[in-house]
């Protein structure tokens, strides 16, 4: 519980309906789409930046840890109030402030989900191409502090690619502003490459501008599968060698196809060892020519099948069987653990089976997924956490992943984040230089550290 | 295959954008995610009952989008009737509420009920109806209870027109029965259209669906024991239900309690592979409506999917599809046809505050597609959205069985 004159000061600035405290109501925000659980004092609901500037004058004034939170989808635990203190959710600043498609972008408030700022933009035929695959729930805020990306993301680049400008307020209070509605802006230091992705630990961002991009005249999708993983990658490698960026190179192993097609019975080819969900897009002459050299490409690596969706239904029927995938994995165990490391492309197949190698090891199950086009991988766990024995395994057998990673000159995190999950690695691919560097420039920030504390910072 | 009963929720937050009441409240303890948490709490002695966990377990639709679109494959539906039985032991309910259970749990007091209810009708004073209001829904907009409760209308056994096809059962549920005879009436005369016998179960009651919501399952169980002692000795092809959530209790929930109290299934899975909603069945004889040919202004129509159709029959395409279908009907789709319209069987009443904002904007957006008649197959969204209705709306809501009867040919 927060000192009495501290809780009267903040219900003075929100009201009591915007100031939780209650167990009943803190309990819900103890938890994010990570696996540790920690209890908040109270629970704030800003509506606007003056208020947020507010709260965090008085959180600094008494030194009080805050953590910002928007859908709480963290896969690494970036939202969870690991030294308690304040959740400052913003999902009630959930406004559309400005749609602009002439001269493209789209000005948000941080609440709102990913998912509605693609609706205000369809009307207009434009959209946001980050697509986390929590968009239908995750807000702007959100991505933004995590840099989020997504299968499309190949193409089309992350968050940091689409954001133009933002309002921060500083954990002093100061609200700063930079970029601008410009699609070109090099004015000052690009300050959005600082925020975005720092998870929570320099500030809070209560606007974005957004740059938006016109849909593509035509889509095309297909589903290939290879009796070789090797040849699987090398395909992906091959494809974009020729000049090709597909908007997605989605890689599922033998595992995950055959677990897919236990609950699902869609078809998939069982004996295949690798397949690839690729996606292509652009003016329809161009995409035509461009799947053609594909599946020139895909045959030239052994495809032994491959599947074009003729139609909107055959195409959502495709990336169903993709997105059935970790829903799948889910079920074979009480709890599942999905982590993200990534791996330049020729590397793919290695990792996978290093992967494979060290669940065996363990007597774990795996299944893995990758945007292979980025290197971006998914190992999926299902296991037990009520198990003590079965999840000291998990434990361990990730923290070998993250190690093979790194020695295959990867990285620990392609796009959900250090946050809780990763910070104890975070020195297989950061030297304590590097690692300082951070902290200095977190504490020039955020001098009494209130801001998500306990994190990778 | 024996579903597994460990399955944990994953804290995914992908039930977060497919819950009516978090969407509105835009706070955690409203979320499937944030429910389940605190049943987990309450289960491991972590936290305790209160009036507050009573309230926030009862903030909730039970429209089922959770568990439909839950990909860990958690069933929220059952999770939270077993809590709110919990809650309602611990807590105790409210008279409003109480007396309900008390009304649904015993056929002659719901007839009885009725009765009262109807002569209350009659003499409540104009200005009171028109001022008072219950949950949002103003008095006078209330439906007027059928004048003789539906079954006690109509014959056990009713013979089709033509050339019997077939037999089914209707499980006529207590909307149809004591306020909505008009879809009862309806579906009658398109069975008797198509040539089916109908059987209609004196002895049948309340599906027990509304004391399950409100944690009254000893009540409800006796009811499922009713019901299936009154379904099992017809032989019938089908057993047909007008209401998606009568439907749903037959379907999944009588399978599961019987199993759960120890006794034998086999009665209540039989019952259960025939139950079919009432637009499904009618999809899959459409070929035997003869419409009227005399019939040829097109009425505008639009359309709103109740989340129990939506997440426990799938058939909400179908009701579109179905509506595109009719020779008479220009169907227009408003923008949020699949959204929960905050009915909730007593949710309205219980959380208007809520409630109101669901249903306000279902009314814009229904209006926008400038229909004359809003179809909805479930009496408690019926209700709501005609309740909410004012004159000047110019929007007539009906049971699409009643939009289907009127057209058809006569023989």
């Amino acid at each position: 519980m927060l000192d009495v004159q501290v809780k009267n000061q903040l219900i003075k600035i929100l009201g009591a309906d915007r100031y939780l405290d209650r167990l009943e109501e803190v309990a819900c925000y103890a938890y994010d789409a990570f696996v540790v659980e920690a209890l908040p004092d109270a629970v704030l609901f800003p509506e606007t930046t003056a208020e947020v500037s507010e709260l965090l004058k008085i959180a600094s004034r008494y030194k009080i840890p805050v953590t910002g939170r928007g859908a709480g989808t963290s896969l690494c635990g970036a939202s969870i109030p690991i030294r308690q203190g304040i959740v400052l959710c913003l999902s009630k600043m959930d406004k559309i402030i400005e749609v602009n498609t002439r001269d493209r972008y789209i000005i948000v408030q941080p609440g709102v989900v990913n998912a509605d700022v693609q609706k205000a933009l369809l009307p207009f035929r434009f959209f946001y191409p980050p697509d986390p695959g929590s968009m239908n729930t995750s807000t702007i805020g959100g991505n933004i502090a995590m840099n989020a990306g997504g299968p499309r993301c190949l193409k089309y680049g992350v968050t940091i690619d689409y954001v133009l400008g933002m309002e921060v307020v500083l954990a002093s209070g100061d609200i700063v502003r930079f970029g601008s509605r410009n699609v070109k802006d090099v004015t000052g230091y690009r300050l959005s490459s600082l925020f975005c992705g720092s998870e929570g630990t320099l500030g809070i961002i209560t606007e974005a501008i957004l740059k938006v991009m016109p849909m593509p005249e035509a889509v095309k999708t297909l589903m290939v599968t290879f009796d070789n993983l090797d040849n699987t990658t090398k395909a992906v490698t091959d494809i974009i060698g020729s000049g090709i960026i597909p908007v997605a190179m989605e890689l599922m192993d033998k595992l995950t196809l055959n677990a897919i097609e236990d609950a699902a019975n869609l078809g998939l080819d069982r004996k295949a060892e690798g397949s690839l969900l690729i996606e292509i897009d652009g003016v329809k002459e161009a995409c035509e020519k461009e799947m053609n050299k594909v599946i020139e490409k895909v045959r030239q690596n052994g495809a032994i099948h491959i599947q074009e969706a003729k139609s909107d239904i055959e195409r959502e029927k495709l990336w169903t069987a993709r997105r059935s995938a970790y829903g799948v994995f889910a079920k074979l165990a009480p709890d599942i653990v999905t982590e993200d490391v990534t791996v330049p492309v020729s590397k793919v197949p290695l990792m996978i089976r290093q992967i494979i190698e060290i669940t065996d090891k363990y007597g774990l199950k795996v299944g893995v997924l990758a945007h292979a086009g980025d290197g971006n991988m998914h190992p999926m766990i299902p296991a037990n956490k009520e198990d003590k024995e079965e999840w000291a395994k998990v434990k361990k057998a990730f923290s070998e992943i993250f190690q093979a990673a790194a020695r295959l000159g990867g990285t620990l995190s392609g796009e959900h984040g250090i946050g809780l999950a990763k910070a104890e690695f975070l020195p297989l691919v950061m030297n304590k230089d590097t690692i300082d560097f951070m902290k200095k420039i977190k504490q020039a920030i955020d001098p009494d550290l209130i801001l998500n504390p306990g994190k990778f910072v | 295959m024996t579903p597994k009963p460990l399955q944990n929720c994953g804290k995914c937050g992908l039930c977060l954008n497919v819950c009516p009441v978090y969407k509105i409240l835009k706070q955690e303890q409203a979320s499937p995610r944030g429910k389940l948490q605190l049943i987990k709490a309450y289960d491991n002695n972590t936290l305790a009952s209160s009036p507050l966990l009573k309230e926030i377990v009862s903030k909730c639709l039970m429209c089922g989008s959770c568990a439909a679109n839950c990909p860990s494959g958690i069933n929220h539906y059952s999770k939270f009737m077993e809590m709110r039985k919990k809650m309602a032991e611990a807590q105790g309910e409210t008279p409003a509420i109480k007396s309900l259970i008390y009304l649904l749990g015993r056929e002659y007091r719901l007839k009885f009920g009725a009765g009262l209810a109807r002569t209350g009708q009659k003499f409540v004073p104009d200005s009171f109806a028109k001022t008072f209001k219950f949950g949002n829904i103003p008095l006078k907009n209330f439906p007027k209870l059928n004048s003789i409760p539906f079954r006690k209308a109509n014959d056990e056994v009713i013979f089709p027109y033509k050339r019997q096809i077939g037999t089914v059962i209707y499980f006529t549920g207590c909307a149809t029965n004591y306020l909505y005879e008009d879809t009862g009436f309806a579906f009658i005369e398109i069975l008797k259209h198509m040539g089916y016998k109908i059987i209609i179960p004196k002895d049948q009651t309340c599906c027990s669906i509304p004391l399950l919501f409100h944690g009254a399952a000893d009540k409800a169980f006796k009811n499922i024991i009713t019901n299936i002692n009154a379904l099992k000795n017809h032989e019938a092809d089908a057993v047909v239900v007008d209401c998606s959530t009568c439907g749903e209790a037959l379907k999944n929930e009588y399978p599961r309690m019987i199993e759960k109290k120890g006794q034998d299934p086999s009665c209540a899975n039989k019952i259960a592979s025939k139950v079919i909603d009432s637009l499904s069945f009618i999809d899959q004889n459409f070929d035997r409506l003869e419409f009227d040919p005399n019939v040829t202004d097109k009425l505008s129509v639009t359309y709103h999917a109740p989340c129990h159709t939506r997440n426990s029959f799938g058939s909400n395409t179908l009701a579109e599809k179905l509506l595109s279908k009719l020779p008479f009907v220009n169907y227009k789709q408003a923008s949020d046809v699949n959204e929960c319209c905050g009915g909730g069987g007593t949710f309205f009443y219980e959380y208007p505050e809520v409630s109101k904002k669901m249903i306000d904007k279902k009314i814009k957006n229904a209006k926008a597609v400038q229909a004359s008649i809003w179809i909805t197959d479930c009496p408690v969204c019926r209700m709501n959205l005609s309740g909410n209705l004012d004159m000047n709306d110019r929007l007539q809501v009906l049971h699409p069985l009643t939009l289907i009867h009127s057209a058809l040919k006569q023989i």
